[in-house]
């Protein structure tokens, strides 16, 4: 069996030791990275996910425990020769990019090569290819600050590769970046674990780049809580028969990255006495609802989706089910285009009559939804709720109150039931219909 | 690290922070441009001292004369005994006698001496008009040199126009009866006047010692003048001469006198300039410790991605020498541009009023080599410690620093 790159035993890290501040950043914690491998120590800011990276780095010697890096303990050698580690055995890119302003993207990029004693000729022709690799070979003679923040991060994964490191450690290369560059950044990472072959350890608390990683060493607290297998991806790690199984807790793990293991337990619980479908089926209905929705797929294809075995990509659903799913998200979606329509002319007070007409036809739907009958009155008022409720006047918790209280009071008088589910119909109308803008 | 990469990275100040690294230099060399000129006023100073009473084989003679209090007697046989001396590379001696000099009607007492030429050379007697006796005027009979002090006695204002003037003598040979009367010896032809010495305020007449024996048998010098062979062998010689009676004077003795006392006002100078110096200094070592503080992070990013405690170092420490080094160029360029401009000026006002034109500032090259290496070592000394501490810094703590 191949031996772990990295070994981390019973490995403990304090800061400001014997002093009044004294902290603990990482308690016994013990991991086995193999060469090729892509992990995550993922946690909240504070959970010792970086203090654990640094100490890999050689920047911060363990207060106890051992840290082996090819069988090495590099914090035996003294500072000037511990630098072989950080050159040739380990590249690094940080959150804040770090590069160098007052050099050259080039320089900046050379400069591991530059303290190896590497002759101008051979590190430019070596940092060029690999600036051209990324991407950014045109800004090559620019100063880092004429470039955004992606091109600087891919220069700094350009500077991190350009001794031909075997580990690659990310302090949360992401973290200052828009989602395209993001994307860009966490791609050519990934191509530098599949086709380099290169080892990645990657501090982030993004649980978007959980599926990127083969495990994910979940912190809190300086401990390491659990350690994830990625079933997505094919293990380097070797897995001893009853030692590590791959459970449902790892697939709910990448769902609620920032749930403990106790709660996933609960999830899982909840999950099997609430659906009739497995969590895999849910998550695979979702993609396909995703599609649905923007507009990726017609109906047909959805329904297809639907129906389709599992080793073929399918959610594998009867295809009664699947039609009916189709019809009610298609009508529900329909609807909601009202919505859409409503609140599209609420600033135009000319159009007030056009407004009125939708807020019947919102009305209409929801009644027909449920198929309760309403005298004049009750019709009248409950237009007048839907305005309220459309334009936000009212909540959603008052809308429910208004449908049961009395008809002098501009309420419907409904029963609690009846006025629940068309509460809820109408939240969904809602959720679908409305832009909603985080940004504001 | 290579020493170009190393050059390069460690010049980016220039760029970086133009303003504030000139403004160190600038520091640097006002600095060292005070040493320059306070030291270069010292040179210039000795050198005019020096430039006076220094000549080539004066430096190499004794003075031998007796102190009358024993019976050493100063006569051929002296002469011959001190060329039989192995250190010893010959003997040139003077005799004097009392004398009456007429020109013109005007008569003066002088003290007329008989030499021959090369005593004049190890004397170190020049003229400041007219010529000296060579080697070749041993035979001379017909001029004689006078001091200048004759000058004054006959109210010639101009040493020049007394050259080829006629003048007479009667030498004055003290009886050997116990009285005070003297002889008088009438040289009964006139000298013309060949040369003014540059001499103190004696009356002295010089002409050639055959000459003299024409006239008055010399049977005792007033002093020889003793060659040695090498300056190691001087003080052999004066020891041995003062351990047989005789009394002996040395200009060698003198000119180091005068070398030591401004050596003494070179290093009073040269105090006050280092002064100037440790100020700026000072102002240099604050500079690079805020550098540090300034790159704090840069370190931090360099050493986590492989360079080593001693890259870190030697880029601080190189900084610094070429700071100090460029300080102390433009500390030499100041410097010496104040002092010639001062000389210019001076010999410019020297020239307007008559007078003889000086070289106050005088800046040999060793010493300004000097004040450049020692500027690049005043640079390596502010940046070592700023260095050590970059160097030993926690890259993580670094890297940090914000």
């Amino acid at each position: 069996m191949a031996k772990p790159l990295i070994v981390c035993r019973d490995l403990s890290i304090i800061y400001n030791k014997g002093k009044s501040n004294e902290f603990k950043a990482l308690t016994g914690v013990n991991t086995d990275i193999y060469e090729g491998e892509y992990i995550i120590l993922f946690g909240a800011s504070g959970s010792g996910k970086s203090t654990l990276m640094y100490s890999i780095q050689g920047s911060l010697p363990p207060g106890e425990g051992t840290l082996l890096i090819g069988g090495d303990d590099i914090y035996s050698y003294p500072p000037s020769e511990r630098v072989y580690f950080q050159r040739y055995v380990m590249g690094i890119i940080f959150q804040s990019f770090n590069l160098i302003p007052s050099l050259s993207v080039i320089d900046n990029v050379a400069l591991p090569m530059i303290f190896c004693s590497a002759d101008k000729v051979t590190r430019n022709r070596r940092a060029q290819s690999l600036l051209d690799r990324f991407g950014v070979g045109m800004v090559s003679h620019k100063v880092p600050s004429m470039l955004s923040g992606g091109q600087q991060q891919r220069v700094s994964v350009a500077r991190s590769m350009v001794n031909d490191p075997k580990i690659l450690l990310a302090d949360e290369p992401t973290g200052n970046l828009d989602s395209i560059a993001t994307q860009q950044v966490m791609d050519k990472i990934d191509e530098i674990n599949t086709f380099d072959r290169r080892t990645i350890i990657m501090v982030s608390h993004d649980a978007a780049h959980l599926s990127y990683a083969h495990r994910v060493y979940y912190l809190k607290d300086g401990v390491i809580v659990r350690e994830v297998v990625n079933p997505q991806r094919k293990q380097i790690k070797p897995v001893r028969e009853g030692e590590t199984i791959v459970t449902e807790l790892e697939q709910l793990a990448h769902l609620y990255p920032y749930d403990s293991i106790d709660s996933l337990r609960i999830k899982s619980m909840v999950n099997f006495l609430t659906q009739d479908y497995t969590l895999d089926q849910l998550s695979r209905l979702e993609r396909a609802i995703g599609f649905f929705i923007k507009g990726k797929i017609d109906r047909d294809a959805f329904i297809k989706a639907l129906v389709l075995p599992l080793e073929r990509g399918g959610v594998e659903m009867d295809e009664k089910i699947a039609r009916e799913m189709a019809r009610r998200t298609d009508l529900l979606l329909h609807q909601a285009d009202d919505i859409r329509r409503f609140r599209a002319k609420k600033n135009n007070p000319g159009v007030f009559f056009s407004q009125h007409k939708f807020a019947e036809r919102l009305r209409d739907h929801m009644l027909g939804a449920f198929r309760i009958k309403l005298s004049k009155v009750q019709d009248d008022n409950l237009v007048e709720l839907v305005a309220d409720r459309v334009t936000g006047v009212i909540e959603e918790d008052e809308f429910n109150s208004r449908l049961m209280s009395g008809l002098r009071g501009h309420g419907l008088g409904l029963s609690e039931r009846e006025a629940d589910d068309l509460t809820r119909y109408f939240e969904k109308l809602i959720a679908q219909g409305v832009d909603v803008s985080y940004k504001n | 690290m290579r020493i170009q990469d190393l050059a390069q990275l460690s010049t980016r100040a220039f760029k970086t922070n133009p303003l504030r690294t000139w403004l160190t230099i600038l520091g640097m060399g006002v600095g060292t441009g005070a040493v320059v000129v306070l030291v270069g006023l010292g040179f210039g100073l000795q050198q005019i001292i020096l430039e006076q009473i220094v000549f080539g084989e004066t430096l190499l003679s004794l003075g031998v004369s007796t102190t009358g209090a024993q019976n050493l007697k100063l006569d051929t046989e002296t002469v011959a005994k001190f060329e039989a001396m192995p250190e010893v590379l010959d003997a040139a001696p003077m005799a004097r006698f009392p004398a009456l000099v007429t020109y013109k009607g005007l008569t003066g007492n002088v003290f007329i001496q008989g030499v021959e030429p090369p005593y004049l050379r190890y004397a170190g007697v020049s003229v400041i008009a007219g010529e000296t006796y060579t080697d070749a005027d041993l035979g001379d009979n017909s001029s004689v040199m006078i001091s200048p002090a004759v000058l004054k006695l006959f109210g010639v204002e101009k040493p020049e126009s007394f050259i080829g003037q006629k003048v007479s003598f009667r030498i004055l040979i003290p009886a050997n009866d116990g009285t005070n009367s003297n002889t008088e010896i009438v040289l009964e032809k006139e000298y013309s006047v060949r040369g003014v010495m540059k001499d103190d305020g004696t009356l002295n007449a010089i002409m050639m010692l055959p000459e003299l024996r024409n006239y008055v048998g010399v049977d005792e010098y007033e002093r020889i003048q003793v060659r040695v062979k090498s300056g190691q062998e001087l003080p052999v010689v004066e020891k041995k001469l003062i351990a047989d009676g005789y009394r002996v004077t040395a200009l060698s003795k003198t000119v180091e006198q005068a070398s030591k006392i401004f050596q003494g006002i070179q290093i009073v100078l040269a105090t006050f300039g280092g002064i100037a110096l440790l100020v700026s200094a000072i102002g240099m070592f604050n500079t690079m410790t805020v550098t540090l503080l300034e790159r704090t992070k840069e370190i931090g990013i360099m050493r986590t991605i492989g360079a080593a405690p001693n890259d870190v170092k030697y880029l601080f420490v190189s900084e610094s020498i070429i700071v100090g080094f460029l300080g102390g160029i433009s500390g030499i360029v100041m410097g010496v541009g104040f002092g010639i401009t001062i000389n210019v000026f001076l010999n410019f006002i020297a020239g307007q009023f008559g007078g003889k034109a000086v070289t106050l500032f005088s800046f040999p090259f060793t010493f300004l080599a000097f004040i450049a290496i020692f500027s690049a070592v005043v640079g390596y000394l502010t940046g070592i410690f700023p260095a050590r501490r970059a160097s030993t810094l926690n890259p993580l703590d670094a890297i940090r620093y914000e």
